[in-house]
């Protein structure tokens, strides 16, 4: 199969990101993801398949509309009190519900595209790479759980002269990894804690993997660019020991940068969207913290 | 969106006394004195100007004109404002405005009592002066303004469109001429031939002229010799008002007890008596000569957006680099100069008697556009120091004048776009861009020498002037095409007008079967709007020189003195005439003609019925068909399917303009600048199939209508670039914003997309770019208190306004604007 013919799961194109890799960048977010981080701030992006999310702040309501209740197949929303209640899974990538409803309170995360498809959406910010020195960042999810889809995305990225960068949690195979890292211009690779049993607890599996992958990554491509994120999640790793840690464990080389990410919860809607408790409830950063780990970060 | 960050100049106002005066302590002294109360109206440049019309009826227009300066300069009262180092006012302390009833003088009787208290822009006036206008000045003008003769003139079918009144006082904010409440359109006087000659000079060409001519010649017995006397006359004039500042000096310089203030005032007194009728031997005697050209130019007539300063880091380099080597100034003290300019600059309001003038542009607005950066006329990159002190004198000082405008080309160093990227981060908005990649090349094929060309300061609010080229100057016709869309809706009706046919009877929109039927009736509406306006346009150019002369423009001008012609004259020889009309609502009729063309006639999910149902209702009980028209594809968004739409509205305008250009053999072009007209051009508009409800703002410039562009500023720039037809020449300027949260600029990593941003606007051969870089939050702050943010500035438009000055409606509208944060 060509690369262009490639299909995937995407549940983001998003143009103009700043802070993800050098210059003006389009960030293209792969679903499907194999942790299960307390925080998550994208709970769609974590099963691979289309899912159907309903918000019901941008819902008209029974007496305004009864389209998605007319418009479904099999009768599986029905309106209790005025508000919707849907009792099923997604019966179709593009389903009825979604496609008639006015204001996008049903919305479908998700659709399945081609590597070609996704580029040439890419490519219409070309200009602004051109000038910035910036191009595409696949992300996700974890942007290796479809190792096919993201090294065809990546290979017919470089025949078309975009700069890649791969961000990714490091929970994928070393094969799939290290051939993308062959076809990238700079990686960005999330080490969230240096204790595989606090690891394991907040994300649903154990670092040992991920660390492995590091190191072979470092190994294999001493010249190209990382840059190390951990997200600082409050009760998980916000300690100057946890940072230490990890800033331990960097090797020393030249192209490699550390950068501590604060939490937030600008993702916490979502998770009522798509009907899912939101792990993390009112937990916060402390707002002193953020300056001590930076500095620890930065004595590496 | 989180705030995360303030600007610089959020900063500012939230820690107010912690402001960095050092080095400003005299331009704060004297804007804290007056910036923030009400603007009066000062009434000495209509009095002494209508007394000497009254003397010269039958006389030719440019000579009367002449002889009406010239009293007004030996009569007016003349000020030196405290602590100013620049002499030369033309009216009280205090923000002020000044009248020029033969625009208006007619109405001052009903309109002038209303001025206190009107809800925008209001101005104070003494009962004393209201007295004098009310018996005195407006009598002698009933019967005679150009605004009257006009309205006079107008056939019906035109009048339908234009005014809602008999008097013509109300606009119908269909097809709006402009020309009736200023005296010509933006303006750049050659200041560099001013500070090179002098007026001595100037006069002297003139009397050579004037002594060659052929006394058998009737031409040059009645054309050119009453021109050539009030080329001499209007020198006199601006001479005279100069030299009494030299006596008004010294006489304050005999009564200051504080030693350095009597040296300044001294000195005021010696560079006064130099300049303008001298050459200027030096940048303190050139920043007052430009300052006396400037102001007299406000005394002659009121320009658009008054008058613009041209390139002054060009014109003034010469002096600013010789006196920098030779020690007799320092870099400190050049800008202490230019800051003392702005201050009283921002002193001077554009005052709008006409009610609809002051609707096209609240907020006080003026912008005296100040030009850096750019090209030499040889095409060299003509950045230089003084351009950098522009910058920095923008970036530390929070005011909003001068309008900044910073000429891009391919060529732009680093260095000087990274300090624009640097003023534009702090949050003020300037400078506004102006792309010479896209004006350079358009102004030449057009018919202007290259070197003019590549040498156009801007002008006004985001056009572009060659000072001895340009010679169009008929305030343009705004046409709202959104009221075109309405028309189509209901058969050439508005629904703000009730039953009265405006537009074409293009029928019912439900009995129209295809995409096609339906395309063809929207643009024989948009059409036969513009077949109007143009009709209009060409009855304002023949009027307006029975009413309206300017010798001093026109003795600065080269092709006038040529030709022995006023600037306001109908043609000049060898002048370019580059004149535009304004299209308003862009964004509102593509993306009601997208939503139609979706849902209606390709995906059937709304009926004709329903839609026109729904917009007749407000959308009240139609939510359902709102939100779905909503969604539809729209402009803003780099969709091929909105911009293609976009595109051929652009295209068929264009065509229509270039029939009406051949025609008149004029440059007729489309521009997309509203100033801040789209809002009451929206008042009249009911709701629009592009889920806009009625009665609220159309979409601005060439901007995606409010909140319809989600996918960022880099789509923002293309669709602008997509639907541009780059292949016509009947275009002028577009006018783009793009409103960015701190956070995407934030640290030298923003300061670099910025430029990046700024590079790849360039490429893309777009007119104009400004962004506005302040959070939602700090403007619904304001909102609520707005005395704790009296110094906040937005970009409205081409320009930067207090957002405490603005009506709520405006403020509403940038709160909208969509911010493209990064999250």
């Amino acid at each position: 199969m060509k690369d262009s013919d490639q299909k995937g799961y995407v549940f983001n194109i998003q143009k103009y990101t700043v802070h993800d890799g050098h210059g003006i960048r389009t960030m293209v977010f792969l679903k499907g993801c194999p942790l299960r981080c307390a925080w998550c701030s994208n709970p769609e992006s974590q099963h691979l398949k289309p899912e159907l999310a309903y918000d019901e702040g941008k819902c008209l309501g029974g007496s305004d509309c009864r389209r998605c209740i007319t418009n479904c197949p099999t009768s599986r929303i029905v309106e209790v009190e005025g508000l919707l209640s849907i009792d099923c899974d997604i019966c179709d990538p593009t389903p009825n519900c979604a496609a008639g409803c006015p204001t996008g309170a049903l919305s479908v995360y998700g659709r399945l595209v081609t590597a070609g498809e996704v580029l040439d959406e890419v490519e219409q910010d070309g200009v602004f790479y051109a000038r910035s020195g910036g191009g595409m960042t696949v992300s996700g999810g974890e942007a290796m759980f479809q190792p096919e889809f993201a090294l065809a995305l990546l290979r017919d990225a470089r025949r078309r002269r975009i700069n890649t960068v791969l961000e990714t949690c490091g929970h994928c195979s070393e094969g799939a990894l290290l051939e993308a890292c062959g076809l990238v211009d700079g990686l960005i690779f999330d080490i969230k804690s240096m204790s595989a049993e606090r690891h394991r607890l907040g994300t649903g599996a154990g670092n040992e993997l991920i660390l492995r992958n590091f190191g072979n990554v470092c190994r294999a491509f001493p010249d190209l660019p990382i840059t190390v994120r951990t997200p600082v999640i409050p009760g998980f790793n916000d300690s100057e020991e946890d940072i230490r840690a990890i800033a331990a464990f960097l090797p020393k080389r030249a192209r490699l940068t550390y950068e501590l990410l604060p939490y937030h919860r600008m993702g916490q809607p979502k998770y009522r969207f798509l009907s899912r408790p939101f792990p993390m409830g009112d937990a916060k950063l402390d707002p002193s913290v953020m300056p001590r780990l930076r500095a620890v970060a930065a004595a590496r | 969106m989180s705030t995360c960050c303030l600007s610089p100049q959020e900063e500012r106002i939230a820690n107010t006394a912690m402001t960095d005066r050092r080095g400003r302590e005299r331009v704060y002294t004297i804007l804290e004195r007056n910036q923030f109360s009400v603007p009066h109206v000062d009434i000495e440049r209509a009095l002494y100007f209508t007394r000497s019309m009254q003397q010269t009826e039958g006389e030719l227009l440019t000579l009367r004109w002449a002889k009406a300066l010239r009293h007004v300069a030996e009569n007016i009262t003349v000020y030196i404002t405290p602590d100013q180092l620049l002499a030369g006012r033309v009216g009280k302390l205090g923000r002020y405005g000044i009248l020029y009833p033969e625009i208006d003088g007619d109405f001052y009787s009903e309109v002038m009592k209303d001025l206190p208290n009107r809800a925008k822009s209001p101005f104070r006036i003494s009962d004393a002066d209201m007295k004098i206008l009310v018996e005195e000045i407006a009598p002698y003008w009933e019967g005679k303004t150009y605004h009257e003769h006009l309205n006079q003139v107008l056939p019906a079918d035109i009048r339908g469109v234009t005014y809602h009144d008999e008097r013509g006082l109300k606009s119908k904010f269909v097809v709006s001429e402009t020309s009736s409440y200023r005296s010509a359109l933006q303006w750049v006087p050659d200041y560099e031939k001013v500070l090179k000659r002098g007026f001595l000079d100037l006069q002297n060409e003139a009397k050579t002229k004037l002594a060659a001519l052929d006394m058998t010649n009737s031409r040059d017995v009645w054309d050119k010799k009453p021109f050539l006397q009030a080329m001499i006359i209007v020198c006199d004039a601006v001479m005279i008002w100069a030299r009494r500042h030299v006596e008004l000096a010294r006489h304050m310089a005999a009564e200051e007890g504080d030693l350095r203030r009597k040296a300044e005032l001294l000195r005021i007194a010696e560079i006064c008596s130099r300049v303008p009728a001298l050459p200027a031997r030096n940048f303190r005697e050139a920043m007052q000569c430009q300052w006396f050209v400037q102001m007299f130019s406000r005394i002659e007539q009121k320009a658009s957006a008054i008058i613009s300063n041209g390139r002054m880091d060009q014109y003034l380099f010469p002096y600013y680099e010789a006196d920098i080597r030779s020690g007799v100034i320092t870099r400190d003290e050049a800008r202490e100069l230019l800051e003392c300019m702005w201050v009283d600059m921002a002193q001077f309001i554009d005052l709008y008697i006409n009610p609809t003038g002051n609707e096209f542009q609240e907020g006080y607005a003026h912008w005296e556009a100040v030009t850096i950066g750019g090209q030499t006329p040889d095409g060299e990159d003509a950045t230089n120091d003084l351009s950098y002190l522009f910058l920095e004198s923008k970036r530390d000082f929070p005011l909003n004048y001068p309008d900044l405008a910073a000429r891009i080309h391919s060529r732009t160093p680093e260095r000087f776009l990274h300090e624009v990227a640097l003023t534009v981060k702090d949050g003020s908005g300037f400078p506004k861009l102006i792309n010479d990649e896209e004006v350079v090349p358009l102004y030449a094929i057009k018919g202007a020498p290259m070197n003019e060309a590549l040498d156009y300061a801007v002008s006004g609010c985001t056009e572009a002037r060659m000072p001895n080229r340009d010679t169009y100057t008929s305030g343009c016709v705004y046409i709202n095409f959104a009221s075109a869309l309405e028309m189509l809706m209901h058969n050439g009706r508005m629904l703000h007008y009730g039953n009265e046919v405006i537009g074409l009877e293009t029928g019912d929109p439900c009995a129209m079967r295809t995409w096609e039927e339906f395309y063809e009736a929207y643009k024989a509406q948009h059409l036969n709007l513009l077949r109007k306006a143009f009709q209009q346009q060409y009855v304002v150019d023949r009027l307006r020189p029975m009413h309206f002369a300017a010798p001093f423009s026109s003795v600065m001008h080269n092709l006038c003195m040529e030709n022995m012609q006023d600037l306001h004259e109908y043609k000049i020889e060898g002048g370019v005439d580059y004149s535009y009309f304004e299209f308003l609502g862009y964004g509102t009729v593509v993306d009601s003609l997208a939503a139609i063309k979706k849902l209606v006639f390709e995906d059937g999910k709304l009926g004709m019925a329903e839609v026109v149902e729904a917009l007749r209702a407000n959308f009240e009980n139609h939510r359902p068909v709102r939100e779905m028209l909503k969604s539809a594809p729209s402009y803003g968004n780099n969709d091929p399917y909105a911009d293609s739409i976009a595109k051929d509205i652009d295209r068929l305008t264009q065509v229509e303009a270039r029939r009406c250009s051949e025609e008149r053999g004029i440059h007729v072009d489309v521009r997309y600048v509203p100033i801040t007209s789209h809002v009451p051009f929206g008042k009249v508009v009911s709701a629009t199939p592009n889920g806009r409800l009625a009665w609220t703002a159309l979409s601005d410039g060439s901007s995606a209508s409010h909140g319809a562009d989600r996918k960022g500023p880099t789509a923002v720039l293309l669709s602008n670039y997509h639907t541009k037809n780059y292949g016509m020449t009947n275009r002028a300027s577009r006018l783009l914003n793009i409103k960015l949260s701190p956070k995407c600029v934030a640290g030298e990593e923003g300061t670099r997309k910025v430029m990046d941003m700024i590079r790849t606007w360039c490429d893309l051969k777009l007119w104009h770019l400004q962004f506005n870089i302040v959070n939602r939050e700090t403007l619904l702050a304001a909102q609520k208190d707005p005395d704790s943010y009296r110094s906040l500035l937005v970009r409205i438009a081409g320009y930067s306004a207090y957002f405490c000055d603005l009506s709520r409606d405006l403020q509403n509208d940038i709160i909208e604007r969509t911010e493209h944060g990064d999250m």
